[in-house]
């Protein structure tokens, strides 16, 4: 083989975009309209128009990474498979008695709506059996009736079944019993087992992940059998990895049992292309910052990992993108730690009924866009107030695909904002620009701040249309003094895609005092961890060889006795210090509790579960400048800009290509592509580097 | 600048701080939530934290919290300042409270305060509370429904010193401690609260330090002012008149004769406040715990009132200036010293029946049915080798609404929703419990145009012998129904025998013995039904058929209707329906 590449494919919900990496680096990108019935479509359509632009040998092309909406649309919109719900006897209703948080408005709502049930009765079948938490048997298995319940099942017609015991997480073979018996009555009936899935303790959440699987395997199976023949058929042989909101990937081969691992991939691979330019730079402490059309999201990657949470919920209400904790339903499946807050380019400004100026959360969207868009939006948003600051060039929008109206923005900005509070226009730009600005910032408050982490020490990594045009301001609120905005901004996750290792995360519940955990038991419970994480890796031959050497990562989940929320902390002592590190673990514990509450405390400490992450470490396509840089038209132009509301400054356009030639400059300063405006205020320096990324310093 | 362009400016930029007062209440009431040591918050989410200015004035509160506690932080607040002035206060201080003729809420309920120094002055204070396991008192839990007065409900403290300048006051820590049956985990509790506390004290910090004090006191100004002006828009759009609610309680668990009645006269558009809610008719205070201290009442009547307002008008002191509010000293809703309290989510939930009672006359469109109230519950064994306790509660059915059926199992009013009920499996985990079953009652929402929610049963068979704490309501009278709806189902609570049998338990008391081998079984009550159930529409009762929320005999009996046999996986047709007529 001459050359190695590697693609990356990101469904969205306009555009699926395609990237090539090349064996030298370099990049080549494709957008194609995303075909919302037949997804695998747009895939294949965008890769073989970058195979047949390109010339690349598909048999060159030695892994391709997909990241897909398929399971968040299904379960959005549940339009999932068609499910059969096994529990135990007397609890039949476990996921159709509601434990939904009631936040923000809907608490002093007397008509608010609960969610519809996601069961519906006949769906759901008991089953005589009974274990307790210590995995003894209350009431033993009855095969007859379940045998007689398994026909019942049959006659449902279900095209997945989840089984969901009490206490199958200290006691698996009640459920595994149930899944033999449910072989023999349906074999080409996939089956769920929520101890295998989430074997944790907490019935309603691991029924939940355990449900939630069960509707997206088949559709996952039967859209991913499509990719992969499709793919076949264009003469690629590299195999197919799954992005998962972990920021790491799976193979196809396992995407259908992990279908939920994927819900929140597309937020991920976002964080991943910052993982990826921080390495590329060895930065160690990154904040990623995604600005798109109607939401931003912020995450922390340290030492080229992003932070990694246990739980995520779905079909959510509130603020922060609906991740308020206990809305929706609970999914129980690693996933980077992401705020997300409603303030994006399409986010309206408007005046709340004291008159107070307001951004978002709603958002014009793409249709009919922001009022500058000429598209028959008339609320003014984040863009429409960028564009008279003049961070934008009307005409070269989009790389010009689309040119915007500067007098149609001015007049939405004046009609709903500046009329009523009777100021100018300028001024009220600003102060969306700015409040945009402090929506984001809550954000990155919420990953940094609030867990213990000082974000000045950080760079601040940012993507997407609008991410650049706020990065300053951001980085301003926060003293950061070193913002990176990595080329084709436009295609992120795409790019972040292509850096991504393998990973299988497992670990069950075993509940067991700190003081009388033994050596021997703990490396008892990381075996049989780490079994059940082999299986979900399932490496397949291919894989085995591209890959490289397996890495295992040992946790344990801590808390104060009586408590239970806990920590993870990491098990990772050197050969023969087993005993020492096991010892020391309660101090860590403790440690790190009082980083993220203040609290010293003295407690006996307890173990709640056991857990093993694994890795293995895939090659990375190495940067370097996109085959596009270059192509922006020339823009070496001046025009007033505003950094704030009082007085604009002359202010030199420019593309990074221009920039390169230059070397670096001070701002003011605006840097254009056809995908975005990195705008430097006074104050910054802006330089572009070798892979075409500008960065900007704090003078 | 003119006035004008500063009253533009103002507007321009209010949010930005008004977000970070909020954020700040919030992220104590997240870390008092994850670092706290009772099973009520850890497992559930009972917490609550607020930032109040130096004069006691509600700035800003936690949003996904349990606002049955609105309003005690702004309460008691007053007592902190009135026996420690504000002069006598040192930056690292800390103060604890719970006395409910102050302000408080009861026993269990620990509220903390922390005075935040800018420029070398209190300018505001930041507030957190919880409820903590247990306190003492003559039931292991703090449910003590047969209390005759506040003495036998637990530990009671005055605003006093929890720390001194930053350093803990050990002598009230062994105080506290020797006076709960579960140390440890309050202990830990008091760590969370002030953590909490501590948390937004920093960010208030941060604030004066970005905005400068002055700045920071006329946003926070300004934020009140704005959120009482919008309360008094919305108010004033109510139509004027006097309207007049009721709802009966129970009884108080001691006096079994007599159902005390909450009254009020609620007076929209009249010459003083835009709202007034006068329940000085209330019947007189119980011999049993369900009285409710002054700061609870005022939660629930404010709480009602905020419902007939935009949800999101933010929740700080500009919502209690315009509604005044009198209650009748001696009356249920604002009892006499040394009253019990304990049980005053009972008053207070009537509270709320009364209010939107008389406001569903003012507003027909608005129209609510009655709703189950919380059943709280605890299952200990507090003496002997070793202690267990498990303190815990279920949530009904709401009531039918004017355009919609009532949801199911989940928490009425301010109560938020059912996430707060622990998940079975860590229970039997720590306790010597184990659950039977927890399913949705059939029927037992009041039938009506629009169906009343479902209460909820659960079934749990203790494997020691123990002693069950009762607070149920909505067992003698269940939740009415409103304009034709019937009453949802009442709710009750037994124990069954290993035999099969069954021994009734009572409602509202404490110290109930149950026998190693027996089942509590707690069912929740229905909400009430509104309109008349002859005008519910066919399709509906047909997709509680299916469900099984309606069964066929009651479809038959309470909507006439007999077109399907729900049968499982026997999808029904619109044109097999029919229904009686006659009725």
């Amino acid at each position: 083989m001459s050359e190695r590449c590697v693609l990356g494919a990101d469904i969205g919900v306009t555009f699926t975009d395609i990237v090539l990496t090349r064996g030298d680096g370099q990049l080549h990108v494709v957008k194609q309209l995303t075909t919302p019935g037949a997804p695998e479509e747009s895939v294949l359509g965008g890769i073989r128009r970058l195979l047949e632009t390109t010339g690349v040998d598909p048999a060159s092309i030695e892994r391709v990474v997909h990241g897909t909406p398929l399971a968040t649309n299904a379960v959005i919109e549940h339009k999932g498979a068609r499910v059969a719900f096994v529990t135990t006897k007397g609890f039949g209703d476990l996921l159709r008695i509601s434990r939904e948080a009631r936040v923000e408005d809907d608490r002093y709502d007397l008509f608010f709506e609960p969610s519809p049930p996601v069961l519906e009765r006949d769906a759901v079948f008991e089953i005589v059996e009974r274990c307790d938490a210590r995995g003894e048997v209350l009431v033993g298995f009855d095969a007859t009736q379940a045998r007689a319940e398994a026909a019942r099942i049959a006659r449902y017609a279900p095209e997945a079944v989840a089984v969901c015991f009490l206490h199958s997480y200290a006691r698996p073979d009640h459920e595994e019993a149930m899944e033999a018996i449910l072989h023999a009555a349906m074999p080409d009936v996939r089956v769920i087992l929520s101890s295998r899935v989430h074997a944790e303790m907490r019935e309603f959440d691991r029924a939940s992940t355990t449900l939630h699987t069960a509707q997206v395997a088949p559709l996952m199976a039967r859209y991913l059998a499509r990719l992969r023949e499709g793919l076949g058929r264009l003469g690629i042989q590299g195999p197919l990895h799954i992005m998962e909101s972990s920021g790491g990937v799976m193979s196809a081969a396992v995407a259908a049992e992990r279908a939920v691992a994927t819900l929140e991939s597309g937020g991920a691979a976002g964080v991943m292309a910052a993982a990826r330019f921080a390495n590329h730079y060895g930065e160690k402490r990154v904040i990623s910052f995604d600005m798109g059309g109607t939401t931003a999201k912020a995450g922390v990657v340290h030492d080229g990992r992003p932070r990694v949470v246990r739980e995520l919920h779905v079909g959510g209400r509130g603020s922060y993108g609906g991740r308020r904790a206990g809305t929706g339903m609970p999914i129980k499946t690693p996933t980077i730690d992401l705020a997300e807050v409603g303030a994006g380019g399409g986010s309206i400004a408007w005046l709340d009924p004291e008159g107070v100026l307001q951004v978002g959360p709603r958002s014009s969207g793409a249709d009919p866009g922001p009022a500058c868009y000429a598209r028959g939006g008339e609320a003014p948003t984040v863009t429409d107030a960028n564009l008279v600051l003049g961070y934008l060039t009307p005409e070269r929008f989009a790389g010009g695909t689309m040119a915007l109206d500067p007098a149609r923005a001015h007049a939405a900005i004046a009609k709903s904002i500046a009329e009523p509070l009777g100021t100018s226009v300028v001024r009220a730009a600003w102060s969306i620009h700015e409040m945009a600005n402090a929506n984001m910032a809550s954000a990155v408050h919420v990953v940094t701040v609030q867990q213990g982490i000082d974000p000045r020490d950080h760079v601040l990594i940012c993507f997407g249309g609008a991410g650049p045009m706020h990065a300053a301001g951001l980085a301003s609120r926060f003293g950061l003094s070193h913002i990176v905005a990595p080329p084709e901004a436009g295609v992120a996750s795409a790019i972040g895609m292509q850096a991504t290792d393998l990973t299988a995360e497992h670990g069950h519940t075993h509940w067991i005092q700190a003081a009388d955990l033994t050596v021997a038991e703990l490396s008892r419970q990381f075996a049989r961890a780490l079994e059940v994480a082999r299986e979900k890796m399932g490496l397949d031959d291919d894989e085995a060889s591209l890959a490289g050497a397996l890495e295992v990562e040992r946790l344990v989940d801590a808390r104060f006795v009586g408590q239970s929320h806990e920590l993870s902390i990491p098990y990772a002592p050197a050969p023969g210090q087993e005993a020492a590190e096991l010892a020391a673990l309660p101090a860590r514990f403790r440690a790190r509790y009082r980083e993220l509450y203040g609290i010293e405390s003295t407690g006996a400490v307890e173990y709640a579960a056991f857990r093993v992450r694994l890795r293995i470490p895939v090659a990375r396509p190495p940067l370097r400048r996109s085959a596009r840089e270059g192509t922006d038209a020339p823009a070496a132009e001046w025009r007033d800009v505003w950094f704030g509301a009082d007085k604009a400054s002359r202010t030199r356009i420019l593309t990074r290509g221009d920039l390169a030639q230059t070397g670096t400059l001070s701002g003011p300063l605006l840097v254009e592509s056809d995908v975005d405006t990195v705008v430097v205020p006074p104050g910054w320096s802006a330089t572009v580097d070798e892979v075409g990324s500008v960065h900007l310093r704090r003078e | 600048m003119n006035e004008r362009e500063i009253d533009a400016a103002s507007r321009l930029e209010a949010e930005v701080l008004r977000h970070a007062l909020r954020i700040a209440a919030e992220e104590a009431s997240i870390v008092v939530v994850k670092s706290a040591h009772s099973a009520m918050i850890v497992e559930g989410a009972d917490a609550c934290a607020g930032i109040l200015d130096a004069t006691g004035r509600l700035v800003s509160l936690s949003t996904a919290t349990n606002l049955m506690h609105a309003s005690s932080l702004r309460c008691s607040l007053p007592a902190v300042l009135a026996d420690h002035p504000l002069e006598t206060m040192r930056d690292g201080d800390v103060f604890v409270m719970n006395d409910c003729f102050r302000g408080g809420i009861h026993a269990n309920d620990l509220l903390v305060f922390r005075p935040v120094f800018i420029a070398g002055r209190v300018r505001f204070f930041t507030g957190t509370l919880i409820h903590v396991s247990d306190l003492g008192g003559s039931s292991a839990g703090g449910i003590v429904p047969g209390a005759t007065d506040v003495f036998a409900e637990g530990l009671q403290l005055p605003p006093v010193k929890l720390y001194a300048e930053g350093r803990e006051v050990a002598d009230l820590h062994n105080l506290i401690a020797l006076n709960s049956r579960t140390p440890d985990r309050v202990m830990g509790d008091l760590k969370a609260l002030v953590a909490g506390a501590h948390v937004a004290a920093r960010r208030l910090e941060a604030l004066a330090g970005e905005y400068g004090p002055a700045a920071l006191d006329r946003g926070v100004a300004n934020y009140i002012a704005g959120t009482e002006r919008r309360m008094r828009d919305e108010l004033g759009a109510l139509t004027p008149g006097v309207y007049r609610g009721e709802y009966a309680i129970d009884d108080d668990g001691l006096d079994l004769d007599r159902s005390p009645v909450v009254r009020v006269e609620v007076t929209v558009g009249g010459p003083g406040a835009p709202v007034r809610l006068d329940f000085s008719a209330t019947d007189d205070q119980a011999r049993g715990a369900i009285n409710a201290g002054f700061s609870q009442a005022l939660t629930g009547a404010t709480y009602a009132v905020r419902c007939y307002v935009d949800p999101s008008i933010p929740m700080n002191e500009g919502c209690y200036a315009p509604i005044e509010v009198v209650f009748r000293k001696g009356s249920l809703l604002d009892p006499k010293w040394p009253a019990a309290c304990g049980g005053r989510v009972v008053s207070v939930t009537a509270v709320c029946e009364a209010v939107v009672d008389a406001l569903s006359q003012a507003r027909p469109d608005r129209a609510t049915a009655a709703s189950a109230v919380i059943h709280p519950f605890t299952l200990a064994a507090a003496t002997g080798g070793n202690p267990w306790l498990l303190l815990s509660y279920e949530y009904g059915g709401l009531g039918a609404r004017a355009s919609s059926d009532g949801p199911s199992a989940t928490g009425s009013f301010f109560l938020g929703g059912r996430n707060v009920v622990p998940q079975v499996e860590p229970l039997e985990a720590r306790l010597p419990l184990v659950f039977e079953s927890q399913s949705m009652i059939p029927d037992s929402g009041g039938p009506g145009r629009y169906r009343g929610g479902l209460g909820v049963e659960t079934r749990i068979r203790v494997l020691k012998d123990c002693e069950v704490a009762i607070r149920s309501e909505r067992v003698r009278f269940a939740p009415r129904g409103r304009d034709g709806g019937r009453p949802g189902r009442s709710g009750e609570q037994f124990a069954v025998l290993p035999d099969g049998g069954t021994r009734p338990l009572l409602p509202k008391a404490a110290n109930q013995l149950m026998y190693a081998g027996e089942t509590f079984v707690l069912r929740t009550s229905g909400g009430g039904g509104l309109g008349r159930p002859e005008e519910r529409d066919a399709a509906q009762i047909e997709a509680d058929l299916v469900e099984g929320w309606v069964s066929p005999e009651a479809a038959r009996r309470d909507y006439g209707f007999t077109g399907v046999k729900a049968s499982p996986s026997a999808k029904p047709s619109g044109a097999a329906a029919g229904r009686e007529v006659g009725r």
